[in-house]
């Protein structure tokens, strides 16, 4: 295989430190005050999370490298990387950490805040899908995964929901998915009850 | 006394086994071909090759072959006969052969660990082989002197090791010497604030032992002394101790204090840096340590006492004394005891930060050792136990640096092993007394004991910023607004991957251990061996930890290398249960490896009697001969080297014996 020999251009050369000032140890200590991620001060980054990880392969920061930046503040960072988003929720890391440090949640937790913070990469499907699902939940009391899919290509990537709608038309011939509303027995509004004093409670976070 | 079945006179019949050691001489040196060798030289009867000669079976076999073959020297050629010299010897005095008609040929440390080629490594098994048996054929009956033991023991240092294994001993009905250098005992942990993990108060739990030391009947506690001169062997030592004069009668002191408020040196500036605080405070030239100090006895500087040293003062302190305990006319006193053992304690020394200038220790105010913390953090310290720096102010950032001289090898190549618990302890202290934002810079996190990684899971969940990388500098050149007036740690935080920069208000260098500076004329004067890095030599790192190469000398504690306090006393402990089982039994066996002089061939010309280190040689002034003290020789075989005349012969070592093995090694090569 030839080899092509490197040109100047294509090197790199940033400016690459952290000053203090550039960090916020608050996120690091707001981050791990939330109710579950407590054990986050405890990690001896020892990798195992990142190690397990099926998606670690394609994350920017490996799951340890995220513990660290969030302790040590470095907020812009960790909230604009694409892990906190590529995470499937599989809990491997959570099963295997030595510290019982709750990863998956802290990757939620990571999630929400960087909604709250409107940081999240636009154009990435998964925080629509997470609002909507969430929204449909509080309108219904029902995850109605027909209609939530619909809204989600459409606000995201219009064109992809054609593409898809032959697979869609098969799925729901077969009955294994409906467009039609879906709403619990009774009233939403205890589950909304619920839902707005998780909402409301003194973590200030956003459940969705 | 052994008997012996064979007269020496009889012709040598001689038994030679080649041991495999399981591969580690197979591998490399080819055994049948020694065990044929062996064979065929003069002298030898039964030649064989076994896979573990020291075992049971290989050693029945030896005892087997002395009574079915009528043997009466042996030869092992296996490993270093400080392993098994002493199972051979057993294995042919308890067949009826004179331990002393065995001789080892070490081809396993000597050869098959230290040589690459195999067929240069069999050449030279040959050889040692070949030496071991002509040595051996010259062999003669000798016997193993026994020597009476002293049963008090000297116990060299009076910091935590040397407090535990002087009780330990006196509470075994010892009488027990105890050597302090300090006008206090204690050591450094008296220093110290709280011990870890369990944050025990470090005073706590050590004054009590302190005043046990100087009650107990059995322990004559001599501190601001020093040892002098050793002499004599295992189980009667002669030792020279050194009672530094004091310039304050002890038996008289009560320690109230009364001539140290007297003390002219009333201003600060002419007051001197005080030890015990690490220099964070100041003391007059009359003072005691620290309130809890044992003996409760003052001490008068003499570097420092206007009086003692220009011979005019005002003597305020004498006049203030109720009881007239100071005496300005006190001298050293040399005292001279006799013990059967001795143990060493003579602990460590910090390392010097001030060597690592990068970390701006001596050059910048707010940059501390651990060892000054812990006196800030202490009640009873200088500042009552707030942490406030030299000017004043309470640091709301504080970075903890790891490692400071210890794995480097500009410094120290080894691990100081107390430094991670050392510093988290500090971040908690610190975190604790001052709620800073503290910073914790670890090259790797060493917490291995019993209780150490959950005290380092308890200061991580306590929010201490941990920031693995080791510090390049400490500065305070600042770069941006927020570093104006700070100290800037400089490293690369490696777990984030990120050059960093962190200001602080206050740096703790976490500083390792390392030999007493006197290390190397302690080694002289008590014989005993330094490792590489300058500890005390242990005589094996697993197996005999707390024994030295020279009989009768144990260590105890980080003079022996670094270690923790439940460390330090543990080994106090086995120093003096070793130190134990050598008094309590009351003899001693001693080899046999005597100097004697041939009383015709000796000139008389006395070059033997002030070289002898054991002082065993005197002259005979009617005969004009030398004359060797059996019961001091220590056959170090100076004299026999020096004698001009070949008079001095040694046990053991004859000429005949020494020039038989060289042609051994010479001969087949």
């Amino acid at each position: 295989m030839a080899q092509r020999t490197p040109r100047m251009s294509n090197l790199h050369i940033t400016r690459r430190i952290k000053y203090q000032n550039e960090l916020d140890l608050g996120f690091g200590k707001v981050m791990t005050s939330i109710p579950g991620a407590e054990d986050l001060l405890r990690c001896i980054q020892c990798g195992t999370c990142s190690s397990t990880c099926p998606l670690s392969i394609y994350m920017d920061h490996t799951p340890r490298k995220i513990i660290a930046m969030t302790r040590a503040g470095f907020k812009d960072e960790v909230l604009s990387s694409a892990t906190i988003w590529l995470c499937a929720s599989c809990y491997s890391c959570t099963v295997d950490c030595p510290k019982k440090i709750k990863i998956t949640d802290v990757m939620y937790a990571l999630k929400r805040k960087a909604i709250e913070e409107k940081v999240w990469p636009r154009g990435l499907p998964i925080p629509v899908l997470a609002k909507e699902f969430f929204a449909s939940v509080l309108r219904t009391g029902r995850a109605n995964e027909g209609r939530t899919v619909a809204k989600v290509w459409l606000k995201t990537r219009p064109l992809k929901l054609l593409a898809n709608m032959g697979l869609g038309l098969r799925l729901m011939a077969r009955g294994r998915m409906s467009m039609k509303s879906e709403r619990m027995t009774g009233s939403v509004d205890q589950l909304r009850k619920i839902l707005d004093s998780v909402h409301n409670s003194d973590t200030g976070h956003s459940p969705g | 006394m052994i008997m012996h079945r064979k007269s020496p006179e009889d012709q040598p019949r001689i038994g030679v086994y080649v041991c495999h050691c399981g591969v580690n001489i197979a591998a490399k040196v080819d055994v049948e071909h020694v065990r044929d060798f062996a064979a065929s030289l003069p002298g030898v009867v039964v030649s064989r090759d076994y896979k573990f000669a020291c075992s049971d079976p290989g050693q029945e076999l030896i005892q087997k072959d002395i009574r079915e073959h009528d043997l009466n020297r042996i030869v092992v050629a296996s490993c270093s006969p400080q392993l098994h010299e002493r199972t051979f010897r057993r294995t042919c005095a308890d067949a009826g052969l004179s331990p002393f008609f065995f001789q080892m040929a070490n081809i396993r440390e000597h050869v098959s660990w230290v040589t690459v080629d195999p067929g240069a490594a069999t050449t030279k098994a040959r050889a040692l082989v070949a030496a071991a048996v002509r040595r051996v054929a010259r062999a003669e009956a000798l016997a193993l002197r026994q020597v009476p033991v002293r049963p008090e023991v000297l116990v060299v240092g009076g910091g935590i090791a040397g407090i535990h294994s002087a009780l330990t001993l006196a509470n075994a009905g010892k009488k027990v010497f105890l050597v302090e250098r300090e006008p206090t005992i204690g050591g450094h942990m008296a220093q110290l604030d709280k011990t870890f993990p369990t944050m025990d108060c470090s005073a706590c739990i050590l004054t009590p032992k302190m005043s046990d030391v100087k009650n107990h009947p059995n322990i004559t506690m001599w501190t601001y002394s020093e040892v002098d001169e050793v002499s004599g062997f295992t189980g009667n030592f002669k030792v020279k101790v050194r009672r530094k004069a004091r310039y304050i009668k002890e038996e008289l002191c009560v320690g109230c204090g009364d001539c140290v408020d007297a003390c002219v040196m009333k201003k600060e500036k002419v007051q001197v840096p005080d030890e015990f605080n690490v220099g964070l405070s100041k003391r007059k030239a009359v003072y005691m340590p620290f309130p809890q100090a044992t003996p409760a006895c003052m001490v008068i500087d003499p570097k420092q006492c206007l009086q003692l040293m220009k011979g005019k003062c005002a003597q305020t302190c004498v006049d203030a004394c109720e009881r007239a305990a100071v005496d300005f006319d006190q001298t050293d006193e040399i005292v001279e005891i006799d013990v059967g053992a001795i143990v060493m304690a003579t602990g460590f020394r910090p390392f010097d930060a001030k060597r690592i200038p990068e970390y701006g220790y001596g050059r910048f105010d707010h940059v501390y050792t651990t060892l000054e913390v812990e006196r800030l953090v202490n009640a009873s310290g200088p500042t009552g136990g707030e942490v406030v720096l030299r000017d004043g102010t309470v640091p709301k950032t504080v970075g903890v640096i790891h490692c400071v001289g210890s794995r480097d090898r500009r410094h120290n190549a080894y691990c100081s092993k107390v430094c991670c618990m050392a510093a988290l302890k500090m971040a908690h202290l610190v975190k604790e007394r001052t709620g800073a934002e503290v910073f914790d810079f670890y090259v790797d996190m060493r917490t291995p004991s019993k209780g150490y990684e959950e005290f380092y899971d308890q200061v991580l969940s306590e929010g201490v910023q941990f920031i693995r990388g080791r510090v390049a500098e400490v500065t305070d050149w600042a770069m941006t607004p927020e570093e104006e007036g700070k100290l800037v740690i400089r490293v690369e935080d490696t777990l984030i991957g990120v050059a960093r920069r962190v200001p602080v208000d206050m740096v703790i260098l976490a500083v390792g251990l390392e030999p007493q500076v006197d290390t190397a004329e302690m080694q002289r004067r008590f014989n005993i061996s330094c490792s590489q890095e300058g500890f005390f030599l242990e005589r094996h790192p697993k197996l005999a930890p707390v024994s030295t190469f020279t009989d009768g000398i144990f260590l105890a504690g980080a003079c022996q290398g670094p270690k923790d306090i439940p460390e330090v006393v543990a080994q106090a402990g086995a120093a003096a249960a070793e130190a134990l089982a050598l008094v309590d039994r009351g003899h001693v066996d001693i080899e046999p490896n005597t100097a004697w002089i041939e009383e015709e061939a000796c000139s008389g010309c006395k070059t033997c009697i002030p070289l002898c280190p054991f002082n065993a040689i005197t002259r005979d002034e009617e005969k004009a001969i030398a004359v060797v003290n059996d019961a001091m020789c220590k056959g170090c075989g100076t004299c026999v080297a020096a004698c001009p005349s070949g008079a001095a012969q040694q046990n053991m070592f004859t000429d005949e014996q020494i020039y038989e093995e060289i042609e051994g090694v010479l001969a087949y090569v």
